[in-house]
Order: C-alpha cells, then structure tokens, then sequence
C-alpha cells in the first residue's frame, strides 16, 4: 500500500509553510530533522551526499502527493529550485491520514519554524552537522567542537570554518547535538 | 613473472570491451564478488522475457566502466571547479579515479538472493526506524571479506587506499569527505547504476524501452560549482545544457522500464511468491545483519532454487516450482488519482478474503521518483532539466496498485471486482 502519512506529511508541510509555499531541499531537510531530532517515525533511510542527508524515496512521496493532486510542484521561474504548494484543504489531508496528522502536527508545526524558511545553503550545513554527530553518538562516541566543526567542513570545504562554527553553536543549545562535548 | 600493471579485456555486450587493471581483477577473483554470478539482475524475470537471465555480476563490470567514462568526462568539462570548490590536483584526480572505480565495481557485492525482490526481508537498523539496506552489506562486505585484496595488491602502493575509503563512498559516511561528490556517480540521479541497467536489462529482456543515447549524456556530465559560504548549496553534479534531451531520454527509459519490466504484472507475481517462499526458508523469517557476513553471504539464488526444487518455501515455493502464480484481478490507472483510490477499497472489500496480495508502484525498488538533474545553461544560468523539458514537466509518477488473487480464486475475485465497480 502507498504511504499516505508522509504524503499528507508532505501536504502539511506545503500547507502550513509562511510562504505558502515550500522547496525540495526545505522538504528533504525537514524530513530529515523530523525523524532524527523529534523521532518522528517516517522509516526513510538517509544518507550522506555532499549537499548532505539525501533519500531519494522523499522525491518518490512527492511524485506520488502530486500525481494524487496533494501538491502542485514548478520550477522557480527565477533560479534553480522547486516550488511545492498545497493544492488541497487540510480536511482532504485529514481524509488521507487523520491519525498520524493529529499525533505529529507539533512535530510537523515545530519544523516549520525551526528549520523550513532558513536559505537552503543553511539547511544543507545544519542537516550535515547533525548528521556527523549522529554518525559519532551511533558509534557511542563523542566530538568535540574542534573535530565536529574539522569533520564537517572535511565533507563541505566551500563553508568556511568560522561559519560552521557559527551554526554548531545554533544547533548545541537546542540539544540537537548529542556526541558533541 | 606476471606484471602488476598489465591490462585485461572483459567483454561485454552493452559497452564492447570493459579494461580491468591487475588489482581490480584480483578483487574480481575473490569469492565474494564471484558470488555475484549466482545473483540475478531481475530475479524471475525471465519467466517473462526469457532473455533476462543476466547477474549481478556482469552489471558491476558495467558500472565500474560507466562511472569511469563519467569521470573523465566531468574532469575533462569541468577541471576548474573540481580545482577551486573541491582542492583537487592532478595526484588527487588519480586517486579518486581509482577510487571511484573500486566503489562502482563493489557497489552490489552486498546483494541478497535475486536481487531486490526479497530486499524487503532485511532486518531492521539497530535503534533505527529504518530497514538494512543491500548498500550496507556491500560496505561490510569491503570492511571485512574485501579488504585484504584492496589494501594489499601492489598497486595500492601507488594510492595507499584503506578499504574503509570504498565502504564510506558505498554508504554515504562523513568519511568520505570531499569525495562524496563522487558518490552521485554510485547512487544518484544520474547514476553509472542507473544507465547501465537500464541498458543492460533492456539489451537481456529484448525490449527497446531502455535504450537512450548514453555517450552524448556522458559527454555533457559536468559538476556545478559551489555557491560559496553565504549563498551557496555544495558542488554536484549536472549536465551542460547541450544534454538535455540525452538527460530526458534517461528519464523516459526508466520511466518505460518500469512501466514494461520491473512493474510487469506477472514478475510482481513472482517476487511475491519468492519474498514468501525466502520468508519460510530463512531462520525467523529474515536475513542474518551485516555484523553475521558469512552466514548472509552464503544465501544467494542457486541455494534458494536448490530449497525450493528439494520442495521447501512453503506455498509460495510450491507455486514458483510449479509456475502456479498468483494472478493479477485488479489494477488501479497508472497515475492513480485520489478518487481511485476510494474505487481501490471498495474493490478491496468486495473481493474480501479472496485478496491474496496487493503491491503499490510506490513500494517498488524500481520506482521513479522526481528526477532532479541541474542543467548549466548559458552564461552559467543554472536551471532544473524539468524547465528544459515540457515532456518531463508534465510526466506524472506512476503510483498504481495491482491486487492479486490465488489461480483458483481469480474467476470469481474478478467478477466480485466487476460488481463493486458497476455498483459504483
């Protein structure tokens, strides 16, 4: 059977952002936040790419919420990206997948003004910090900031060291780091 | 004395002649990448187009030969931003090279028996809310049956390569640094995966589905620069504007592909059939985790079908020996819409107990997803390929769902199908 809750996930996402409308790379992080720092239980399997944590199965869930008439996706007329609106009400949401909706929407409204309007070069960087620090606290090891900001900037050289830093010291008071010491 | 540096010729039906290096060859040699050879491509696919009866094994000889292709091609067009984003010199090009090569050669030596159809039978991640995937016994795989002829043949003398640089680049670990820029040739949008089975399983199958114009694609592939500290997404990789229509003949392949030979109806049949039958023959029903490699790598399909012919796998081994499969008594359009899928349970309800299997496009390893190439068009203007394209702005996923009754059943499931949907 498809999965409707992360369709519907999807359609919120679209839905509830500020701008009324919301980008891939957005979706993607925000998935990835939602399921690593709030456990929310969307069983995608990310990876690591150079512009950070990827899977291709969230591309797959937004074919499928187009092609069900959940969203309405275009290039940005100006620049390179994706523009993802909501093409439906939240009751039609509601009809896809009421129960997971009604237990995650603080989740989902916490991503939203967490994450969803930082500028996608952000979202790239912080989706990678927390990656590397998972990848330590898995092992049941631990980094300090030297060697998070070191490992990170090892996968992303065209950030500068200053400006990794910068988004540690974002992302360490809000407990998003757990190996970092 | 035979020389390190001599070359070897594999051939190959879809790229003529594939040049191994002596140290790729003896990684060829070892038993887990021989392995390969008794895993097919398409699992049962044969049983419809009888032609598919290709490995693993062959398909890893073509990834590795692609990605090289890929590689000098994005060095040859893009040499200044590899410089300037990534620090790359002539010494680090080389290495990377060879490095590239190894991770696509092993990219699948982690596959279970037939290939994605019992993928499904993996276990979970520890503490994850995820399942294993066949990536993450190819990296264990190179970690602990490969790395001896990885790290030791004399050749690595030239590179000094660690197995574990392979492993990182096959799993999308931080370890790989800079070089998961790479990792789009391995497992991405464009990936040297992704052209060569879809040439491959078209070339075995006799269908001319996937066929699309693999040396211009090749020819364009380049790496988009970095933006930078403030406003910049990494470098990665995308193609020059005079690709766009070899980039969209990829996408309609695979799209035709799956429409014609992955989401065959018959074939779902038989990965249903094998995904129950491997359910009853693997100890609790599931496959043993990376951390227990030997006992995974000793299931592979001749084991399997030697289980089946002496009469084990239960229903569904009985049924793929005997060819008596399920059959297919309902299928929602191609583009499913939102009112479909209410006349899909309605269907559902009305066949009841009779529903023996329901499979979604959506669920499908080979399903398509929103491609997502960057063109670099004039004066560096960089745009999606779906602006490029009108026929792929408007191609629309394919998220149909097929439900299957017993042989017996199917008459009778049908008609019930037919009545719910005139009741309607």
């Amino acid at each position: 059977m498809m999965d409707l809750d992360r369709v519907a996930l999807i359609g919120y996402l679209a839905a509830h952002h500020p701008a009324g409308w919301i980008g891939r790379t957005a979706l993607m992080k925000v998935c990835y936040f939602l399921q690593v720092l709030r456990d929310v239980p969307l069983g995608y399997s990310f990876s690591l790419y150079s512009y950070g944590p990827f899977d291709s199965a969230v591309l797959s869930d937004l074919g499928t919420a187009e092609t069900l008439g959940v969203i309405n996706e275009a290039p940005l007329p100006t620049g390179y990206g994706y523009k993802v609106e909501s093409a439906v009400s939240d009751d039609d949401l509601n009809e896809l997948a009421s129960d997971f909706l009604s237990r995650y929407r603080t989740d989902f409204d916490w991503a939203i003004r967490e994450f969803a309007t930082s500028p996608v070069s952000d979202l790239e960087l912080e989706s990678t910090i927390v990656y590397v620090d998972r990848e330590a606290s898995d092992a049941n090891g631990s980094l300090s900031e030297d060697e998070l900001v070191q490992q990170v900037r090892d996968v992303k050289p065209q950030f500068s060291v200053q400006k990794i830093r910068g988004h540690v010291q974002v992302l360490k008071p809000k407990g998003f780091l757990e190996a970092l010491i | 004395m035979k020389s390190p540096h001599r070359k070897y010729e594999i051939r190959c039906p879809i790229h003529g002649f594939i040049e191994v290096n002596d140290w790729e060859r003896a990684i060829i040699d070892q038993p887990a990448f021989q392995r390969l050879r008794r895993i097919r491509q398409l699992a049962w696919t044969d049983h419809i187009y009888p032609g598919a009866v290709h490995t693993r094994f062959e398909h890893s000889l073509g990834v590795m030969h692609t990605a090289s292709l890929l590689f000098d091609a994005i060095v040859k067009n893009s040499t200044e931003v590899l410089r300037s984003d990534l620090a790359y010199n002539d010494d680090g090009l080389r290495r990377d090279r060879q490095l590239v090569r190894l991770a696509a050669l092993l990219h699948d030596v982690g596959h279970g028996p037939f290939s994605h159809a019992a993928e499904e039978l993996l276990p979970n991640r520890d503490d994850k809310a995820d399942k294993y995937k066949h990536e993450h016994y190819s990296a264990a795989v190179v970690r602990v049956k490969l790395r001896p002829a990885i790290e030791d043949h004399e050749l690595n003398a030239n590179y000094g390569f660690h197995a574990e640089e392979v492993a990182a680049l096959l799993e999308g670990s931080s370890q790989a640094r800079q070089r998961l820029f790479w990792r789009e040739l391995i497992d991405g949008q464009m990936d040297a995966d992704r052209m060569d089975y879809l040439l491959r399983d078209a070339y075995h199958a006799g269908v001319q589905y996937g066929r699309f114009d693999l040396h211009r694609l090749i020819n364009t592939v380049c790496a988009i620069p970095a933006g930078g500290d403030e406003s910049g997404a990494a470098p990665r990789l995308g193609i020059l504007e005079g690709g766009v229509h070899s980039a969209e003949g990829l996408v309609l392949a695979r799209y035709f592909m799956f429409t014609q030979v992955y989401f065959h109806k018959t074939r779902v049949a038989f990965d249903i059939h094998l995904r129950g039958a491997l359910k009853e023959l693997l100890p609790n029903g599931i496959f043993p985790k990376p951390a227990e490699l030997d006992e995974y790598l000793n299931w592979d399909d001749w084991r399997v079908l030697g289980m089946i012919a002496a009469g084990g796998g239960g229903e569904h081994g009985r049924r793929l020996a005997t060819r008596s499969h399920f059959r297919k008594i309902y299928h929602t359009p191609e583009v499913t819409t939102r009112p479909d899928l209410k006349k899909l349970d309605r269907v559902r309800k009305a066949i009841g107990p009779m529903l023996a299997a329901e499979e979604s496009a959506v669920k499908s390893w080979y399903k398509t997803d929103k491609t997502d190439i960057p063109v670099l068009g004039q004066a560096r203007k960089l745009a999606p390929l779906s602006s490029h394209s009108p026929v792929l702005a408007s191609l629309k996923k394919n998220n149909q769902t097929l439900l299957y009754a017993k042989p017996e059943d199917a008459e009778n499931a049908r008609q019930r199908a037919e009545e719910a949907l005139r009741k309607s």
